[in-house]
């Protein structure tokens, strides 16, 4: 989906050549499909990159297939650079050439697109209407990346279903989306977006709906602000300790303001970020944390696919609800699939927030440009660049 | 005590208390200028917080006003008038404008109440601040003091101001402010020894984190807790003073500035904390010095006191050694006090008492000779009348017998001239007498028996206690055994013992009972003859030992002065008691070893009262 126009292009049809920049947010220190990253952004990112390398579409026998791109340079953690393949089954790439920056910051990738100096970077949801406004063409995908609270298992403060449930009933997810994602995303209450299951709608608890919200549908907190009057005392010692990853702001950002929320809700939250040696394993909350944000991103459009892979990347939630990781057989229906999503949402341990998108920025000189969906790959080698020439 | 060393300790005890007054009128002037120091310095920085207080309010006014009037707040306002404003485009734009104008607080708020944007909490948009949009004019408040929950800080402090901007008939609300914390202590330019402290009230009971020095918690806050919860239940209290150590030094003195709300609620206090240890200090140096003074003070007045004393006292201690001799029979003592005054006054009067005495005395003893010389005259002229009158008588009879009887004249001459001797006789007898009483020899001394002598005595006179013719004098011995041997003349003692037991034959004409009784004592040999005949008048008794003075009919009136003229020689007294009708008992004291020059002890007239 791409929601930004596109200027007037001077030629319609595709033609070789170019250089195209690409700026990405994680750093990429191995690229050895056998050697997994820890951080889940380094591992998508490499496996991106590996994506342009080898071709997966002739199924198990093309493991080793050579992709679009050859590398032809890297240094860990700075830059890739990847070549044209001459000799691509597919078909020889439209640009000569990519040249992956890595570990950019967000401030660092919007600044380089609106300079001209990257055609293709991953943009942060929350700085969506920023590009636009400083005129940076936008691609968005559908929501594919879930934002969730999951509870510990292992926390005996967060055993209690009820304080769960009216955590999850506090949930303001369109103030949320609004403010903190500035629109860019969906208030979330299943395991799987709309548009994949078709079912999500079921999930809405009363006041919100799946579908993009507007900032007069956000309905203001009727609870105190920080400036109090002389009021009843919140508690001072908080029963959940909520964490998130310090190096995300908008978990950051998020994990603060269910705090607000569960506060005025009259329950005692706090959150601390995750310690630096646990930041990068956050399916399983460290102990000393009752709950943590989670970000998993749809492993496949397809709502079975999806659901198993969610239940492969929290087997605590799976074992907490009584299903088996894998135990969602290949001949099983959307009933099914809402069935189980009912079952795992049942005690609250997870309570969805937001559906996220993945947002990319454009240059001008970018054409054929498609939001990869979920389990697909960037499609640099459909790209051409307009005004390079072969 | 002696006069001088009561004179000496008066004068002292006058100079410790004048002393002592004074050091301590200057310790209390000292503590009070000290203390009103300390409460111009608190006085000081309390002005000084209120002024920095007001300053900062008003800045924080100002600020809130520009924002307001700020041509972004303006669009915001006029975008949000609209029915589908989009308030989450301006979700964080009180963070930056914050920043811009230096505030820590910036909240815009909408005509509902809800916030729509938070520079210190950023994810409290939508979140209802319904006391903005209560009926005030905020424009006449300006600025207040609030608490704010933060989510990075916590509860702290603030000075805020509300400023609004109306588009159309709906208003938008700009709270601003600035953190009332340590920064703010810090900006306090403080005197030397004063420190400031801010307790922020924020929770029910006292915290430790909640006061605040200039660089955040202080470390003290545990042990400033009596303090500040003193402070809170009675916030415009007296200064609270609180050592810190045992040490005095050590102690600091609190005052209190109560920090109230917009609704009159205690928010937090200013505590200045203004050390004594300088006051202290001061204050002990100058007591360490008046003590020194002091001291030198007393001992400088002691030696000015006894001074001052002997000054004082020398002429009575003359005065009083010159009673003393007086006393002594040193009637001649004369006293010489230099200076003037009633000193000397009582001296002159002193020595012309002494004079008087003295020419009193040579008056009486003058008297005394004459009186004495005329009852010499008189007993020797009544001594020699009776032998004088039958010489004259003889004589004539000799001269009638040779005119008318010469032939009887032999025979009257014979009886005559043998008259004439017996009488001549008779009168060389009592000039014997008293030539023997004017040569009353010295005393031999050797070791006597007093108990022997007087066994001797009583064996003389046993015959004529009982000789024919007179009642029976029955003599009682009551003689001390153990009495040790004394210094005496023993011719001169017997002389006297006999003496003693003829007058009491004397004045038992009708008998009685002579009782003889010795004790020793202390070194002084005692001897009582004691007779039960008629007894003795207080007068009589006065003049007994008087020479020439007699009661009897024939007695010379030289016997008892003889007795008391020997018990004198050796060194003794002799006192007589009697009583009229009981009889008369004579007591002779004397040493056992009699001094080298015999003294002559008053007679002591001792009268037994009847009843």
């Amino acid at each position: 989906m791409l929601i930004a126009v596109l200027p007037a292009r001077s030629a319609r049809r595709p033609h070789f050549g170019g250089t195209l920049r690409v700026d990405v947010g994680a750093a990429v220190n191995s690229l050895d499909s056998a050697v997994a990253a820890s951080d889940p952004a380094e591992a998508a990112a490499e496996a991106q990159i590996e994506s342009l390398l080898y071709d997966h579409s002739g199924g198990a026998s093309s493991q080793s297939a050579p992709g679009a791109f050859r590398l032809s340079a890297w240094e860990p953690g700075k830059r890739v650079a990847l070549a044209a393949n001459e000799d691509y089954r597919g078909g020889r790439p439209f640009v000569d050439s990519i040249e992956i920056a890595t570990a950019r910051s967000p401030r660092d990738r919007l600044l380089d697109l609106e300079l001209g100096k990257a055609d293709v970077a991953e943009i942060p949801p929350d700085q969506t209407r920023r590009a636009t406004d400083g005129g940076v063409r936008v691609s968005v995908s559908r929501p594919d990346e879930l934002l969730a609270l999951v509870f510990s298992a292992a926390s005996a403060a967060a055993q209690d279903a009820a304080i769960r449930r009216s955590i999850a009933s506090s949930m303001d997810r369109v103030s949320m989306v609004s403010v903190i994602f500035q629109k860019t995303g969906e208030p979330a209450s299943s395991l799987l977006p709309q548009w994949s299951s078709g079912t999500a709608f079921l999930f809405s608890p009363p006041g919100e709906s799946a579908g993009p919200q507007s900032s007069a549908a956000a309905s203001p907190s009727t609870s105190a602000s920080s400036m109090q009057e002389p009021q009843p005392q919140i508690a001072s010692s908080p029963a959940l300790v909520l964490g998130y990853d310090s190096a995300d702001i908008l978990e950051q950002s998020v994990a603060e303001r269910i705090v607000v929320i569960a506060r005025e809700s009259g329950i005692a939250i706090a959150a601390r970020p995750f310690p630096p040696s646990q930041q990068s394993s956050p399916a399983a909350a460290p102990i000393g944390f009752d709950g943590r944000l989670v970000r998993w991103t749809m492993p496949s459009p397809h709502p079975r696919e999806a659901l198993a892979g969610f239940l492969a990347s929290f087997p605590d939630l799976a074992a907490a609800a009584q299903v088996l990781p894998a135990g969602l057989p290949a001949s099983a229906s959307p009933q099914d699939v809402y069935e189980l999503q009912r079952k795992l949402l049942s005690d609250s341990r997870i309570i969805p927030l937001v559906w996220l998108p993945q947002v990319y920025g454009l240059s001008s000189r970018v054409r054929d440009w498609s939001a990869p969906a979920p389990g697909e790959g960037w499609p640099l080698a459909d790209v051409w660049l307009a005004g390079d020439a072969q | 005590m002696t006069f001088r060393a009561k004179l000496f300790w008066v004068f002292s005890l006058a100079m410790v208390l004048s002393v002592g007054l004074v050091a301590a009128g200057v310790i209390v002037v000292t503590r009070r200028a000290f203390a009103g120091l300390n409460t111009a310095h608190s006085d000081a920085l309390v002005a000084q917080f209120q002024r920095e207080f007001g300053r900062r309010g008003q800045e924080v006014v100002d600020r809130v006003k520009a924002i307001a009037e700020d041509e972004g707040t303006t669009k915001m306002a006029i975008d949000l008038s609209r029915p589908q404003g989009d308030v989450s485009i301006y979700a964080y734009d009180a963070r930056g404008v914050s920043q811009s104008h230096q505030l820590d607080v910036l909240d815009f708020v909408s005509a509902d109440g809800s916030i729509i944007s938070s520079a210190e909490s950023p994810n409290h948009y939508n979140v209802k601040m319904d006391w903005v949009t209560q009926p005030e004019d905020w424009a006449a408040r300006g600025y207040f003091l609030m608490r704010i929950d933060t989510e990075s800080s916590g509860p702290e402090l603030a000075l805020l101001a509300v400023s609004t901007v109306r588009v159309g008939d709906k208003d938008l609300y700009v709270v601003g402010g600035q953190r009332l914390g340590k920064e703010f202590l810090a900006s306090l330019v403080l005197p030397a020894g004063m420190r400031a402290f801010l307790y922020l009230n924020l929770d029910p009971a006292y915290q430790s984190l909640d006061l605040l020095d200039a660089k955040g918690p202080a470390p003290e806050a545990d042990r400033l807790q009596s303090v500040v919860e003193g402070d809170l239940r009675q916030p415009s209290g007296p200064a609270t003073r609180f050592l810190w150590t045992p040490d005095a030094a050590s102690a600091e003195e609190f005052y209190s500035l109560p920090l109230t709300g917009r609704q009159g609620e205690l928010l937090g206090i200013l505590l200045v904390g203004n050390s004594q240890r300088e006051a202290v200090l001061l204050e002990r140096h100058i007591v360490y010095l008046a003590l020194i003074v002091v001291g030198i003070g007393l001992l400088v007045g002691a030696i000015l006191s006894w001074w001052a004393a002997a000054r004082v006292t020398r002429p009575v201690t003359q005065l009083a050694q010159g009673a003393r001799e007086v006393a002594a029979g040193n009637w001649s003592t004369h006293v010489n006090v230099r200076g003037g005054g009633e000193i000397r006054e009582l001296a002159g009067a002193f020595n012309q008492m002494t004079q008087q005495l003295i020419e009193q005395r040579e008056r009486l003893i003058q008297a005394e000779r004459v009186a004495a010389w005329r009852e010499l005259a008189r007993r020797l002229a009544h001594e020699l009348k009776n032998p004088l009158f039958p010489l004259q008588t003889t004589v004539e009879n000799l001269q009638r017998a040779r005119e008318q009887t010469p032939e009887q004249f032999d025979e009257v001459f014979r009886e005559s001239t043998a008259i004439l001797l017996s009488e001549i006789e008779n009168l060389k007898a009592i000039v014997g007498r008293f030539s023997d009483f004017a040569k009353m020899p010295q005393p031999e001394l050797a070791a006597l028996n007093l108990n022997d002598t007087v066994r001797g005595v009583i064996k003389l006179f046993e015959a004529q206690f009982s000789a024919v013719g007179r009642p029976p004098i029955t003599s009682e011995l009551h003689l001390d055994e153990e009495l040790p041997a004394i210094q005496a003349d023993a011719t001169l003692l017997n002389r006297a013992i006999e003496n003693l037991v003829l007058n009491a034959m004397d004045a038992m004409p009708a008998g009685g009972v002579l009782m003889l009784r010795t004790s020793h004592k202390n070194g002084i040999v005692s001897l009582e003859v004691s007779d039960t005949g008629a007894g003795l008048t207080p007068e009589e008794c006065e003049r007994v030992f008087t020479p020439y003075y007699t009661t009897k009919q024939h007695g010379t009136g030289l016997g008892l002065a003889i007795v008391q003229s020997v018990i004198s020689d050796h060194g003794g007294r002799i006192t007589v008691e009697s009583e009229t009708g009981v009889g008369t008992s004579f007591h002779i004291d004397l040493p056992i070893q009699p001094p080298h020059r015999a003294l002559v002890f008053p007679i002591v007239f001792e009268k037994k009262l009847e009843a």
